[in-house]
């Protein structure tokens, strides 16, 4: 009966705060909630707007301290120097190139690694998944010596493909325990009833478990793609060809030692954050409806 | 390792799974054995091979005064690496910031993520908008936001400064946040918590999506106001979820590293220094693998018990 | 289930034999093969890979990459230069994974402290041996930056290109504080300093690592080592050195010393505080005038060389050499890349970009391009280079963290430098 007194009974009973037992109290509280993140938005975006701003105000070597919110010599050209002759346009296709197909395997393989540790007892479960754990706590860093050595006796240094393999593998000890949570959810009696009707495992996963996980699915992929977007001292080490580069090395090649084109570097950092936001604004939709609605449908 | 299992979960049917119901599945439907083998082989093979090799490589390292030449011959050294490391002063004090670090960062990290994320679980005008500029910090590169932050945070003209002298008059003298040890952590996690929280409310918007309406509609029948219902249904239906980005935050807090480099280099006088920082010195400035290797798995075990505490402590709690 | 161990077991021996051959004995570029001879003016055909950190921020990659290497390949036809830049601040890393995979190439533009860790590491080719034609080159060169090539008696690379400091100074600061003339000397600098206050000061310096305090320590008459690069000790914590270092902490315990010189250096430094007019001077490089230029186009920097004592007016060598690696499969094309390099031609395009060359026979030319590389070239007549050894990163990290306790006041001058010389000795013992 409380819910009737709201305007979206669907979403009603989505969070704490809409579930004030009558109107009166309902308005305020949204209110405030607004306010909070209106005021948490500002504080998280602010140092964000100091980035774009110097990236529309001419090239400078030195930071303006303190930096601007709002550009004072308001101009594009760092954008037309980036995107025009500092090869920023190649850099960019290689990295989505990078990051897509590391997205697409990592879900894909993270998921079946993922199912087996949530759904089967075997031998050594607990000491692989424990090894995979082991791969999260050992500073990537002591590694990068070995992993480049392996690099290269497998053929895969200066290769966009050779970076696409080692990202994928770096990140399926964190994408499988992100999703073997959520695996693990899901009412076992689903699971049960689909065995009844004598469907195979893999069906079983292809039907019942990648739907059910479809957000997690989402939040994997935000963050694979992120993982591999972003990355840069692998790419650093391994990447030695003009050709192909990914954006943090060629952002990175404009910081000097002696001082920086900080406009340049900030105009490639902020088209850097564009295509990481729609991956981001595509998954999160999926991330509103949860695994219990999905269990019911 | 057995302990390293996630607890288990109490989402939306939490009374009817008390036991993992794996077991149950798979004894009941006698898979065959190669069946959960055949789902974990491609992961695995990928993990040991581009991870495992090159962990098990550090581990040999590690006990070697490593050439960096191949063609030099290394010296076996035994456990002299591991106890240099456990009787480096220099060492302990990375360790001790980082557990300063930790102490600054995750609990705020962790709360702030959660309270912005019930805040966004729930409908409100430009949600999207918000959810966005919520991670924005978490897309931009960690070089570039040190090398911001360090300029809001230099002592003579710094916005920090600036801000707490002029603006708002705290202080008449300008503080030195990047050349002494406590003013420096301070700085360096405030960045820490910025640049992760967003991270954090994805992951807990995730899982509230998965914590069932008509949960929040029986509490609500039984009278539960806003902060009972969230007591009582929201922080039980994301425990699993809760204790993966404390696990994975308190990781993360032991790993910092770029920002820490770009913002203080671990000075002054090494009073900074953070476990990455200084193993990446070792190695990469003083081409000191075998040391840095040791220290790396020093860490790596300091972090394994604190991992398990985790596991340990959140299960018990259930 | 049984089955899945041998599996197990099958994976884990394949790993640990894979590893058990990891220890000496793998190919890398390091053999120790004879020394070639690599005589001018070679037929030479084929490519070569060049590692530099030049920035792309600026001029120097495009002129690198537009102007010089093409012109050394239409003097050499069927060669080609595959120029690959590096960040400076990655530069080390990638040199050491490359020496750690045999990956290195052919010619390298090294910082120049890292040629003697290059050297003793043996992956570089002794160019004092491999080129007959090495003294033509070597007596070009202004003794500071060609003594950075040095190493167990052998030159290991060449200037390419070199660098120092002089006092940068911003003019009405100084005449605002009532300072007519800019101070000349560590007395005038140290009289000078009670004029300022209210938040400014006479001089900043952003950071305290042999870069930032040897001038100070080598113009008061101080040394960090004795000239053959073997001790420390009754050098860096003699007399003259401790009263160098003593004078910068009581300026900084007044308060006439700004908080950056306790901070990390890079990035920020003291530029923006002298174009400001906070601080009245600073000691810097050339690079500071065209990064003051586009930040601050109305700002006039003036200079003035480093402020002199007993030693007289000394600055440190900054800048590249360029090395030879001993894995390079075709030195004899490296060789001459190199020397087209150092040819006049390479060295007066570069030296418009900012790289000053290290060849005295160019003074006055590269002098003739902006006004302000006229006092650069002066100070780099007496410059001296940072001790030539391959532990110079230790060195200096040692140094580093002594200064800056003494600085915070955890130890007074004489104890920080005793403590580093005491460190840095057993060092410079192992060579």
């Amino acid at each position: 009966m409380t819910t009737l007194t709201q305007s979206e009974p669907s979403r009603s009973t989505s969070a704490p705060g809409e579930h004030g037992p009558n109107r009166r109290q309902i308005k305020p509280l949204t209110v405030l909630r607004f306010f909070l993140v209106l005021v948490g938005a500002c504080v998280m975006v602010l140092p964000f707007l100091m980035m774009v701003s110097t990236s529309l105000e001419p090239n400078t070597a030195t930071l303006p301290t303190p930096p601007h919110i709002f550009p004072l010599n308001f101009t594009t050209e760092n954008y037309s120097e980036a995107l025009g002759s500092s090869n920023f346009g190649l850099y960019f296709l290689n990295s989505l190139y990078v990051a897509v197909l590391t997205t697409f395997f990592v879900v894909l393989i993270s998921s079946l690694t993922a199912f087996a540790f949530a759904r089967f007892d075997f031998r050594f479960k607990n000491v692989l998944f424990g090894l995979l754990l082991a791969g999260l706590m050992i500073p990537g860093i002591v590694l990068i010596v070995p992993q480049f050595v392996l690099a290269k006796t497998l053929g895969m240094t200066d290769s966009l493909n050779g970076l696409v393999f080692f990202y994928t593998a770096g990140q399926i000890a964190f994408t499988t325990f992100l999703l073997r949570g959520f695996f693990e959810r899901v009412p076992k009696e689903l699971d049960e009833a689909m065995t009844v009707d004598g469907t195979t495992v893999f069906t079983r996963f292809i039907r019942l478990y990648l739907p059910l996980a479809r957000p997690a699915l989402a939040t994997a992929a935000v963050f694979a793609f992120l993982g591999a977007w972003d990355e840069f001292v692998w790419a650093l080490t391994v990447i030695s060809d003009a050709d192909k580069r990914t954006l943090p090395l060629g952002i990175a090649a404009f910081q000097g030692e002696h001082g920086s084109a900080w406009g340049l570097v900030f105009a490639g950092s902020t088209l850097a954050v564009i295509p990481v936001i729609i991956v981001y604004v595509a998954g999160q939709k999926h991330l509103i409806s949860g695994i219990t609605a999905g269990a019911v449908k | 390792m057995t302990t390293t299992r996630l607890a288990p979960s109490t989402a939306a049917t939490a009374p009817a799974r008390r036991k993992r119901p794996n077991r149950a599945v798979s004894a009941r439907h006698a898979t065959r054995w190669w069946v959960p083998w055949a789902f974990a082989a491609p992961g695995m093979i990928l993990f040991i091979v581009v991870v495992g090799y090159p962990l098990l490589r550090s581990l040999q390292i590690s006990f070697y005064q490593w050439a960096v030449l191949p063609t030099d011959a290394s010296t076996f050294v035994g456990f002299d690496n591991y106890t240099r490391a456990l009787g480096d002063a220099e060492f302990w004090t990375s360790m001790a910031n980082a557990g300063i670090y930790l102490i600054l960062t995750v609990p705020l990290t962790l709360i702030l993520g959660l309270f912005f994320a019930v805040l966004l679980n729930a409908k409100m005008p430009a949600r999207t908008v918000f959810r966005v500029l919520f991670y924005i910090p978490v897309v931009t590169s960690w070089v570039v936001v040190s090398l911001l932050f360090k300029f809001l945070f230099v002592t003579d003209g710094g916005a920090v400064n600036w801000a707490i002298t002029d603006l708002l008059p705290l202080t008449s003298e300008p503080v030195p946040w990047l050349e002494q040890r406590g003013t420096g952590l301070v700085a360096v996690a405030a960045l820490g918590i910025w640049k992760s929280l967003g991270w954090c409310l994805v992951v807990f918007l995730a899982a509230l999506g998965g914590v069932g309406e008509e949960q929040y509609e029986a509490a609500s029948l039984d009278g539960a106001n806003a902060w009972q219902q969230f007591l009582n249904v929201t922080l039980p239906g994301i425990r699993g979820t809760f204790l993966f980005v404390l696990v994975l935050q308190v990781i993360g807090a032991f790993n910092v590293f770029a920002s820490v480099l770009l913002m203080t280099n671990g000075g002054p006088a090494g009073s900074t220094e953070v476990p990455l920082t200084y193993m990446y010195k070792q190695a990469f400035s003083f081409l000191d693998f075998g040391y840095a290797s040791a220290m790396s798995f020093i860490l790596a075990i300091i972090i394994v018990v604190i991992s398990i505490l985790q596991f340990k402590f959140f299960r018990e709690k259930n | 289930m049984k089955k899945s161990l041998p599996a197990v077991a099958g994976v884990v021996t394949v790993l640990i034999t894979l590893s058990a051959c990891g220890t000496g004995g793998v190919d890398g570029s390091g053999s120790k093969e004879p020394v070639p001879t690599l005589s001018a003016g070679e037929k030479v055909s084929g490519d070569i890979t060049f590692w530099h950190a030049y920035s792309a921020g600026g001029t120097e990659v495009k002129t690198l990459e537009k102007t010089v290497i093409p012109n050394f390949e239409k003097l050499h036809p069927g060669t080609t230069v595959k120029a690959v830049q590096v960040p400076s601040d990655q530069m080390h890393q990638k040199l050491v994974t490359g020496v750690a995979s045999g990956s290195l190439p052919d010619v390298i533009r090294a910082d120049i402290v890292t040629v003697p860790e290059l050297a003793k590491l043996g992956v570089l080719t002794p160019l004092s041996e491999a080129m007959p034609d090495f003294d033509t080159y070597a007596k070009k060169m202004y003794p500071g930056p060609l003594s950075t090539n040095k190493y167990k008696g052998k030159y290991w690379g060449l200037p390419l290109d070199t660098n120092t400091k002089v006092v940068v100074y911003n003019k009405e600061a100084l005449s605002a504080a009532g300072i007519t003339s800019v101070p000349r000397t560590l007395d005038e600098l140290k009289a000078a300093a009670p004029k300022m206050g209210g938040g400014k000061y006479v001089f900043a310096e952003g950071g305290s690592g042999g870069w930032n305090l040897l001038p100070f320590i080598w113009s008061n008459g101080g040394e960090m080592t004795d000239p053959e690069v073997t001790k420390a000790t009754g050098y860096l914590n003699g007399p003259k050195s401790v009263a160098a270092l003593q004078m910068l902490i009581d300026m900084y315990n007044a308060k006439q010393l700004p908080q950056a010189i306790l901070g990390a250096s890079g990035g920020v430094g003291p530029t923006d505080g002298v174009a400001k007019g906070t601080y009245a001077s600073m000691i810097d490089g050339p690079w500071a005038f065209p990064n003051l230029k586009t930040s601050f186009p109305n700002f006039a920097p003036q200079t003035s060389p480093v402020f002199s004592g007993e030693g007289g007016s000394i600055s440190v060598v900054g800048g590249e050499d360029i090395v030879m690696t001993q894995g390079s499969q075709n030195k004899a094309l490296a060789a001459e890349f190199i020397r087209y390099m150092l040819s006049d031609e390479a060295q007066l395009a570069m030296a418009e970009t900012g790289q000053l060359s290290a060849q005295s026979t160019l003074e006055s030319k590269v002098s003739a391009m902006e006004p302000f590389y006229q006092a650069y070239l002066e100070q780099l007549k007496t410059a001296k280079a940072r001790p030539a050894t391959p532990q110079w990163a230790k060195i200096d990290d040692i140094f580093t963290k002594d200064a800056q306790q003494a600085f915070q006041g955890k130890m007074t001058a004489q104890q920080a430098m005793d403590d580093a010389a005491a460190k840095i000795d057993p060092l410079l013992a192992q060579g």
